[in-house]
């Protein structure tokens, strides 16, 4: 379970300060997929960033499974997202100088697990990528880079996966491939998933959506809804 | 730890190439300092294991005088049997010797030796046909000589010699003799002692040196040394066991070893400086993965511990790659220099010294990696998400100034362990930093010219210039890199020349080019004569005593405690001092008065400057001379400084006339012979012909061996300077290999805005013609600053700027980096751009 409390985010801007989230309260049941979308600059990657720990909120608390990880130290941060959270890129982050198997390893070795190998091999092969597991990320198309990204991404079999427009640079074939691949097994690892994309077909595919703009949630189709702009309603009218 | 070995072995996989340069940089630096301490161990080793041999006796007993009846009684009742195996006499004394035959023409000096069986004790004389010395060579005025000896006198086995006033037949060429080697004043000549005694050489006023040489019971030598010592005290006699020439020997090599160790460490610290700028690129260059493996759940420790594993790893492959330098430098040595080094030297590598030379890689890689390696401490994963650029807290970072400071320190500690000092260590440190930063600040201060003039018209320079400024620049790295190099080579080279233009200036100067020694008194008219008909001018022969300062202010020199020992090295050896009336014009009196020219009774000294302090001595001091065992007290009324370099005779103690005049005496007269070299042989065979007992030194033998000695120290530091150079080159390519990515991107760029290969090239060739020209600048500025300094405050000597030396430099510096750069970048022009632009 994800929990923000008053969440906020600012940062200075030359002699200003910008504020990218104003005060956020967010619950995310174990186990939900969420989509967050909204234009760009609206503060989906920063909230993202927030709930991995990449980054400290300006003020508020954030709660992963019960525990307050604001004002952890950063190797605590780390301990934390290599047990308990996954995460895919839009632009896949492999580690250049390592095969495709290897990065799906890394997290794995950073966690001391004995079975490694055997699960590497099984993640690549549920990715369909056990013929690629020794080229290189320069030697893997784009589709295939962002799969090596998901098979890492659930390397340690997280109970959360946060996804920054993991299709973003894909073309539409390999990004509904990638992300059919993220759903399926998000939903056979039984995941927290939560997305951030703009593609609202995509998005309309998740159990709830919501909608940032300005750093403000305009909407949340998992609350009852607040006040309604025209624009959210658009939002709105393009769930099934 | 398993992560941590894992993922270094496989970053190193992908890395190797660009890190390729750290391991050169450690292996050239382990290398030059393994090479050098495994020579002069096993140096040291073949020698001091020779002791016996070079001193051909368990102990000697040596004295520059006559043995007295008195000494010969003392040495006769310790030195017996059976404590003394064997027991043997020498004397030596440098000489003149010229063909016997009145046709022939020649005249040279040469180191004479009378020897007696069974010379001798340890070693073994021969022959250069390889035959074992006899005896019966020496039989009835037989001579053994150096074959330099019949080259230069183009003499003949049978030919006969005349050495003083005897003729002697050659039969025999030497090959080896125990405990040869050092600096000489002519070739080795072997003659019988009686035949040496009988030839009038060891008259009053040679120079001759006499030995006991004893072979004694194992185990006796120092005791048997101790009870001679206490016996001659006073007698001014030597005695010396084989064990304290090994001691002494010992001693000096492992002082030069420590002192040539750290002109190895210049370079791995030269190397340590470009490991940690490779360092710095590398962890820039790996902030993404970095990035990622703290996402993935890296803990910054066990990141540090990844890149540190990487740079052990190195560290270690490149001490090897040294060892691996050093062994092929000790077979290089073996090949070519074997023929003048000893016959039982070894040429393998000393465990001592790899062992050394593995810490020391090792420590260098670490101590010059920490600063950069604590940047991994402030990489956010947040980077990922969003292009921004996390920086340190600098000044205020406390773990970077502790592990600043514990570098600094641990550096400390290791030239301290290579110098052997902590103060060494600390002078050696200091110098190396004041001139890095020297070099530095010269640095930044021209590229900071440079930068002025980028506004000119011309593209490619204008971009040249432009790159030298491109973010992540090493160009400050490579300017103090390659600078040090030039600044040792050129410094080297213009001191030398000073040096020699110095000396060139004092031949020139009218001042003598020979000098005659050991005339006696009753000679003076005739020489005078002789040297008057032969160059046209009179020549002034000055009166020599020689004397041994037997007590200062009535302190006995003997004395075997406190100052007095001490000041031995100073005062104990004989001087030769003289009197006259008058100062000569290259003398100025600093202290005191000087005498009336009117002759006293009364004994009166004036010292030169150099002396004073010594023991004491001062102004008011009294000085006992033993003069062939009469002893004179005199008071020092005068202290006198001398132009050494405007002398044609100088003399430390000189007397007012009065006293010295009925003492044994010698004359000494400094003159402008002949120059040429069939004139001077025909001079000096006139003066032997007529006097045989006078030695004659020409000044342009000397010269010439002073010639040899200056080039050949030279050589050698141009040698080490040529290894730094090589270390500033090193990294310049490294950091060109380091930077490589960010120019083949900038190339595809240009490229694609119409830029054509021509520019690209102009562009490459101007910025590292800029970079080379301002190192070359950089060390010969340094340099210009140290030869004035050292020829001025140590060598004494006028400086002058030697402008072609300079520009020499410079150019040859600005050469080297333009190839070297433009050859390791050239790959850059050549890329594909649309390949290069869709990978970023």
């Amino acid at each position: 379970m994800i929990e923000l409390s008053k969440v906020s985010k600012i940062v200075p801007s030359g002699s200003e300060s910008l504020t990218i989230l104003h005060a956020l309260d967010l619950t995310i049941p174990a186990g939900q997929f969420v989509s967050v979308v909204g234009p760009s600059g609206s503060g989906k990657s920063t909230l993202l960033g927030l709930i991995a720990g990449l980054d400290a909120p300006t003020a508020g608390e954030i709660r992963i499974d019960g525990q307050t990880i604001t004002g952890m130290d950063e190797d605590r941060l780390a301990a934390l997202r290599g047990a308990k959270i996954g995460f895919v890129f839009q632009s896949f982050h492999l580690i250049p100088s390592l095969t495709a198997l290897e990065n799906v390893l890394i997290p794995m070795e950073i966690a001391n697990r004995p079975d490694a190998s055997v699960r590497a091999r099984r993640l690549l092969d549920d990715v369909d990528l056990s013929a690629r597991a020794h080229h290189y990320p320069s030697q893997l198309s784009g589709g295939e880079r962002q799969r090596v990204a998901i098979a890492r991404a659930f390397a340690n079999a997280p109970s959360i996966l946060l996804a920054d427009e993991p299709t973003g640079n894909l073309d539409s074939r390999n990004g509904r491939h990638v992300f059919d691949l993220m759903v399926a097994m998000n939903r056979k690892h039984g995941t927290t998933l939560v997305l951030v994309t703009h593609d609202h077909e995509l998005a309309s595919r998740a159990d709830r959506l919501i909608a940032l703009k300005d750093g403000r949630v305009i909407s949340d189709s998992g609350q009852a809804p607040q006040q309604m702009s025209a624009e959210e309603t658009a939002v709105g009218a393009a769930r099934p | 730890m398993r992560f941590i070995f894992q993922m270094a072995r496989r970053e190193i996989r992908s890395a190797w190439r660009r890190l390729l340069f750290f391991f050169l940089c450690i292996g050239i630096g382990v290398g030059s300092i393994v090479a050098l301490r495994s020579t002069i161990q096993n140096l040291n080793i073949a020698v001091a294991g020779e002791a016996r041999q070079l001193l051909t006796a368990d102990v000697q007993i040596d004295t520059g005088r006559p043995w007295s009846a008195d000494t010969i009684r003392t040495i006769d009742r310790i030195a017996r049997p059976p404590r003394v195996e064997a027991r043997v006499e020498t004397v030596e004394a440098a000489t003149m010797v010229r063909p016997a035959e009145a046709a022939h023409e020649g005249a040279m000096m040469i180191e004479l030796k009378g020897i007696e069986p069974p010379f001798p004790l340890f070693g073994a004389l021969t022959l250069a046909s390889g035959d074992r010395f006899d005896y019966s060579l020496l039989a009835d005025d037989g001579a053994v000589v150096a074959p330099l000896l019949l080259e230069r006198l183009r003499l003949n086995m049978g030919d006969r010699i005349k050495i003083g006033e005897r003729v002697f037949t050659i039969r025999g060429t030497l090959g080896s003799e125990p405990g040869g080697g050092g600096f000489r004043l002519g070739p080795r000549v072997f003659i019988e002692r009686a035949a040496l005694e009988r030839a009038g050489l060891t008259e009053f006023g040679s120079r001759a040196r006499r030995r006991i040489l004893l072979r004694v019971q194992a185990g006796a030598a120092e005791s048997l040394a101790r009870e001679l010592r206490a016996a001659l005290k006073n007698s001014f006699v030597n005695v010396r066991t084989y064990k304290d020439s090994q001691e002494s020997l010992s001693e000096q090599f492992s002082r030069a070893e420590n002192y040539l160790s750290l002109a190895g460490l210049v370079v791995l610290v030269l190397g340590g400086i470009g490991i940690a700028s490779v360092t710095r690129v590398f962890i820039e260059q790996k902030k993404k993965t970095i990035a990622i493996l703290k996402c993935l759940g890296g803990t910054g420790r066990r990141i540090t511990g990844v890149y540190l594993a990487q740079i052990i790893a190195l560290g270690l492959a490149g001490s090897v790659l040294g060892i691996a330098l050093a062994k092929l430098a000790l077979l290089v040595t073996e090949k070519y220099f074997s023929a003048s080094l000893p016959p039982a030297m070894t040429y393998a590598l000393q465990p001592g010294a790899v062992a050394q030379g593995i810490g020391l890689g090792l420590l260098i890689s670490v101590l010059f990696s920490a600063l950069p390696l604590l940047r991994i401490r402030h990489i956010k994963p947040n980077m990922l998400l969003r292009d921004e650029t996390s920086e340190g807290r600098g000044w205020t970072d406390i773990l970077r100034w502790a592990t600043g400071g514990l570098a600094l320190l641990g550096l400390l500690l290791l030239v301290s362990w290579q110098a052997g000092s902590l103060r060494v260590g600390f002078f050696f440190l200091a110098g190396l930093a004041i001139t890095a930063g020297g070099l530095y600040l010269a640095a930044r201060l021209l590229i900071f010219i440079v930068r002025r003039a980028r506004h000119i018209s011309s593209f490619p320079l204008r971009q040249a210039i432009n790159n030298l400024y491109r973010p992540g620049n090493q160009t400050t790295v490579i300017v103090m890199g390659v600078g040090l190099g030039a600044f040792l080579v050129i410094a080297v080279q213009t001191l030398q020349s000073n040096l020699i233009r110095e000396f060139d200036r004092t031949r020139g100067g009218g001042l003598p080019n020979m000098f005659l020694i050991d005339i006696q008194p009753d000679q003076e008219a005739g020489v005078k004569e002789l040297i008057e008909k032969a160059t046209g001018e009179r020549p002034v022969l000055v009166p020599t005593v020689r004397a041994r300062i037997a007590a200062v202010n009535g302190r006995e020199m003997g004395a075997d405690q406190g100052e007095m020992r001490r000041e031995r090295g100073r005062l104990g050896r004989e001087f030769v001092v003289t009197y006259r009336p008058h100062l000569e014009s290259n003398e100025t009196i600093i202290a005191g008065q000087f005498w009336d020219p009117t002759p006293s009774s009364e004994a009166e000294v004036s010292i030169e400057e150099g002396l004073r302090g010594a023991a004491g001595l001062d102004l008011g001091s009294t000085i006992t001379f033993d003069i062939l065992g009469r002893r004179l007290t005199a008071r020092v009324t005068s202290i006198r400084r001398v132009d050494w370099r405007n002398s044609r005779t100088g003399f430390m103690i000189l007397f007012r006339p009065g006293v010295l005049e009925s003492a044994p005496q010698t004359l000494i007269g400094a003159i402008n012979g002949p120059t040429g070299a069939l004139e001077k042989s025909r001079f000096q065979r006139a003066l032997l012909d007529q006097y045989p007992n006078i030695s004659v030194i020409d000044v342009e033998e000397i010269v010439r061996v002073f010639e040899k000695i200056v080039n050949n120290v030279t050589l050698a530091v141009s040698f080490i300077g040529g290894f730094v150079f090589l270390s500033g080159a090193l990294i310049l390519i490294g950091s060109i290999a380091m930077t490589k990515f960010q120019r083949i991107y900038e190339a595809a760029i240009l490229k694609t805005l119409g830029a054509r290969r021509k520019v690209l090239l102009a562009i490459l060739f101007a910025e590292y013609g800029l970079l080379g020209t301002a190192a070359g600048l950089v060390g010969s500025m340094a340099a210009a600053g140290l030869s004035y300094a050292v020829a001025r405050f140590v060598l004494n000597i006028p400086w002058s700027l030697t402008p072609a030396h300079y520009l020499a430099g410079i150019a040859a510096t600005a050469l080297l980096v333009t190839a070297v750069g433009a050859l390791s970048s050239l790959d850059v022009i050549s890329r594909k751009p649309l390949a290069v632009l869709r990978s970023q």
